[in-house]
């Protein structure tokens, strides 16, 4: 073992360390790389820290926080040391994740069409149709291809024994992939020589990968259809991923105030008069798309929209409704969707869940409210959670009272020891922290992954909480060719 | 391009040109009561007040103050957000305009102008009295940074095109004011076509118009050291090619609006091409005793005027949804040289595409 390494410490009965074997030895495929960051001094350290952060900074990738007043403009933290991920492991992920989300799709088709599955009580229909993402109105209408979820990022983690879990599958607008891809880019500027050790499979293809996906659901024949990304503008939180999204496809970024719908056609205002548009990938969520069909108050839609959806002159990424079924009450259901749609067992399990508003399930939640972690269904980005073993018993009672008073709305974890991977707290302190891995599904004909996705590490020490909003960084994440 | 994108270019280019020509008219005000400081009584509310017709709103200024002078003047025109022409609302909204189009612009652009608000942002009204030059100084300067910035990073798009045409609009805008304004001062009430009997008061204020067009050397090197009124207004008016005059400014921004439609001298393609080859065409062709037997003022009227209407067809043209068509009679006056198909030529065409 060598320098750096060797204050490290793996802790390996408690956590899955994604480097460091229980014996102490590297994992195979981290060895060369373990090698090469041994011969690095920490003040080598220090410079390619130092062209990391010139890096980020001058691409301006920073994200927003709410509920913080001063200095809400962060840069989002970015480890040195890659994760790397062996070729073997990654074809099964991939292969689960396809299967997971055409198993969602064919979920989705279903009951906005015939509700079979309801009818045969797989899942209980009281959970779709009460569902607050269930969009009645859309019932019949089938989106091109029959295709609803065309981006997908589904967060997975590793138990104590290093299985692949799904945590959540994020069906809506899954953010992150710029960072996936900056994050590579600054990591060859860092280290261009550790590149040359691995084989590792390229990612920057993802924007003209996700411009195909895009144009290939044009509802239209037009030969060449025109796509663009709307977004809700400057002050979302993830304005910087949508005009980098745009401008690495080519496409306008448009904001709602520049779409008009003109005979139940998507037109947008330019300079030259309307120029018509076939297909709109949207970061903006349902409840804000059409201040005629959903929220009236909402000014970063477009009125109209939905009925140019409906009538098939429109398509937009994602389908409208899909939030029904990445509801964390009815994750707990995708295995059997797997085994229902597909007649396949699930390649990638679940993460156990319990759902309050199953009597005997909220009995077990309350009584060990201190060993769960509880989630609200349908909040995203770490917030409305409860982790037990790190709360307060205020806290937790606290919690236990939201939970009685709407059980629909909360469904509870064990606490997953997710895996480790030693990360840098300072230039020359290695420390474990826990990580998960998002990938980017595309569907347009066929599902594809990318090769990686974005790693989250939580760089709070001891936390288990990966999202970006809650002080998470991200790390270069490598799929090798061995 | 985006008609947002276009509009917000158009308005970030606009306003800075706006506190740059407001910081020129305060600083010189300032250096003239410095000059006449032995000859007159600085504090006059008469040197102030014209500012405030020149630049602002007087019945706005009345509410917020009761009287005219450097101090009440200085903070309207420059710290007073409750006037939308101060240095620090203009100042906002270019930056307003930039950042909501910040992918399209160089970040180079955008540090000028968010170096130029928070600038602002710290300076207090006892510090600009305490020394304006300096401050009036710094607004110039980064505004001249700015389009600096901007010529030598930004490609020569359409987007290039509204920045131009946002800041000659704007530039012939206020020397119109100016001229009008000091004019009315300057000239003897009584018989206006004849010489007025200069004394050195009426030259130190004439030159100080110069000035505040930093006209002045440029003036001296085509006239030697006549000032007099006749000069001095065909070289802010009609001069070709001096860059802060108004016919400068005018045959620039229509090149602008030119390349943007495809118009040229021989037909045009919308209203405002119309409008602007028009006002255009009667600069190059009028003289100093053509202004003032149709009256400086209303000659000035008019192309304020003009400007207001060039301003409105470009936003129906380009930024609005509703595109306006060209008024039958409208057409008729392109005849001479086009026919109507001629003048209608590029208008249907975009017409089509649009299908």
């Amino acid at each position: 073992m060598i320098s750096l390494f060797e204050r490290y410490e793996a802790c390996p009965d408690r956590f899955f360390d994604e480097v460091l074997l229980p014996e102490g030895k590297p994992r195979e495929h981290y060895d060369k790389m373990i090698h090469r960051f041994g011969q690095f001094s920490t003040e080598d350290i220090r410079t390619r820290r130092q062209v990391v952060n010139v890096f980020f900074r001058n691409q301006g990738i920073t994200f927003t926080v709410y509920g913080v007043d001063e200095g809400i403009e962060r840069i989002f933290p970015f480890d040195l040391i890659p994760r790397i991920i062996p070729s073997d492991e990654w074809q099964r992920i991939e292969r689960g994740l396809i299967q997971r989300i055409t198993a969602l799709n064919e979920f989705l088709a279903d009951i906005y069409s015939n509700q079979k599955i309801l009818r045969d009580k797989v899942v209980p229909a009281e959970l779709v149709l009460g569902s607050k993402h269930f969009i009645r109105e859309f019932i019949g209408v089938k989106p091109p291809l029959g295709v609803y979820i065309h981006v997908t990022g589904s967060d997975i983690i590793r138990d104590a024994q290093g299985r692949y879990m799904v945590l959540e599958d994020n069906l809506r607008t899954p953010s992150g992939v710029s960072y996936m891809l900056q994050n590579r880019q600054a990591l060859k500027r860092a280290f261009p020589v550790l590149f040359d050790r691995y084989k590792v499979r390229p990612i920057d293809n993802y924007p003209q990968e996700l411009l195909r996906t895009l144009q290939e659901i044009s509802p239209t024949s037009r030969p060449e259809p025109n796509v663009v990304v709307l977004t809700p503008g400057i002050y979302n939180s993830a304005y910087f991923e949508h005009s980098f999204l745009a401008r690495q496809m080519g496409v306008e970024l448009t904001e709602g105030r520049d779409l008009v719908i003109n005979n139940n056609k998507v037109y947008t205002r330019t300079t030259k008069g309307l120029q018509r548009v076939d297909v709109i990938y949207r970061r903006v969520d349902d409840d804000f798309l059409d201040p005629l069909v959903f929220r009236p108050d909402s000014k970063l839609g477009v009125a109209g929209l939905i009925n140019a959806y409906r009538k098939g002159n429109v398509a937009l990424a994602n389908a409208i409704g899909t939030g029904v079924a990445d509801d964390k009450v009815i994750y707990s259901f995708v295995p059997k969707m797997i085994r229902y749609y597909l007649n396949e067992d699930p390649i990638l399990d679940n993460v156990d869940t319990w759902l309050a508003n199953n009597p005997k399930d909220l009995k077990y939640i309350l009584e060990n409210l201190d060993k769960l972690v509880v989630k609200s269904a349908n909040e995203s980005g770490g917030y409305g959670m409860l982790v037990g073993p790190e709360s307060t018993l205020e806290e937790r009672e606290r919690f236990a009272e939201k939970i009685v008073a709407d059980p629909r709305n909360y469904i509870a974890q064990p606490t997953i020891s997710l895996s480790r991977h030693p990360s840098f707290f300072n230039d020359c302190e290695l420390a474990g922290c826990h990580i998960d891995l998002r990938p980017y599904v595309l569907y347009g004909k066929t599902p594809t992954i990318v090769p990686g996705g974005l790693t989250r590490v939580a760089l709070k020490r001891g936390s288990l909480v990966v999202n970006s909003s809650q002080g998470g960084g991200s790390k270069d994440t490598w799929v090798i060719d061995e | 391009m985006l008609s947002r994108v276009a509009e917000s270019l158009f308005w970030m280019s606009r306003y800075v040109e706006r506190a740059e020509n407001t910081a020129r008219f305060l600083e010189v005000n300032f250096n003239l009561l410095l000059d006449l400081n032995d000859i007159a009584i600085v504090d006059h509310p008469n040197y102030w007040n014209p500012l405030i017709r020149v630049s602002g709103d007087p019945d706005n200024f009345v509410e917020h103050y009761t009287e005219y002078n450097a101090h009440t003047v200085t903070d309207y025109l420059v710290f007073n957000r409750q006037n939308s022409n101060s240095i620090n609302s203009s100042i906002g909204m270019a930056r307003e305009n930039a950042r909501s189009i910040i992918d399209s612009i160089s970040s180079e652009m955008w540090e000028q102008i968010n170096n130029l608000y928070h600038f602002l942002q710290s300076m207090t009204p006892q510090q600009v009295h305490n020394d304006p030059f300096t401050f009036y100084k710094e607004i110039k300067n980064a505004s001249h940074l700015f389009q600096g910035i901007t010529d030598n990073i930004f490609s020569r798009t359409e987007g290039w095109d509204f920045i131009q045409i946002g800041k000659y609009l704007e530039r012939a805008d206020n020397a119109a004011r100016l001229i009008d304004v000091k004019y009315h001062m300057l000239m003897p009430k009584n018989g206006q076509e004849q010489d007025p009997v200069l004394d050195s008061f009426d030259t130190i204020q004439w030159m100080a118009v110069l000035k505040s067009c930093s006209a002045l050397e440029a003036f001296r090197k085509v006239f030697l050291s006549k000032i007099d009124p006749e000069n001095i207004l065909g070289f802010l008016v009609l001069d070709r090619t001096f860059p802060r005059s108004i016919a400068f400014s005018v045959c620039a921004a229509q090149e602008a609006l030119w390349r943007i439609s495809g118009s040229s001298r021989h037909r045009y393609a919308n209203n405002a091409d119309r409008l602007i080859g028009k006002m255009e065409a009667e600069l190059s062709y009028t003289t100093v005793d053509d202004m003032y037997r149709k009256g400086l003022h209303d000659f000035l009227v008019d192309i304020e005027h003009g400007l207001i209407r060039i301003g409105e067809q470009i936003h129906l043209l380009y930024f609005a949804y509703h595109t306006p068509k060209i008024e039958p009679h409208d057409i008729s006056e392109a005849l001479p040289f086009t026919g109507i198909a001629g003048g209608r030529a590029n208008w249907s065409q975009s017409q089509q595409q649009q299908q």
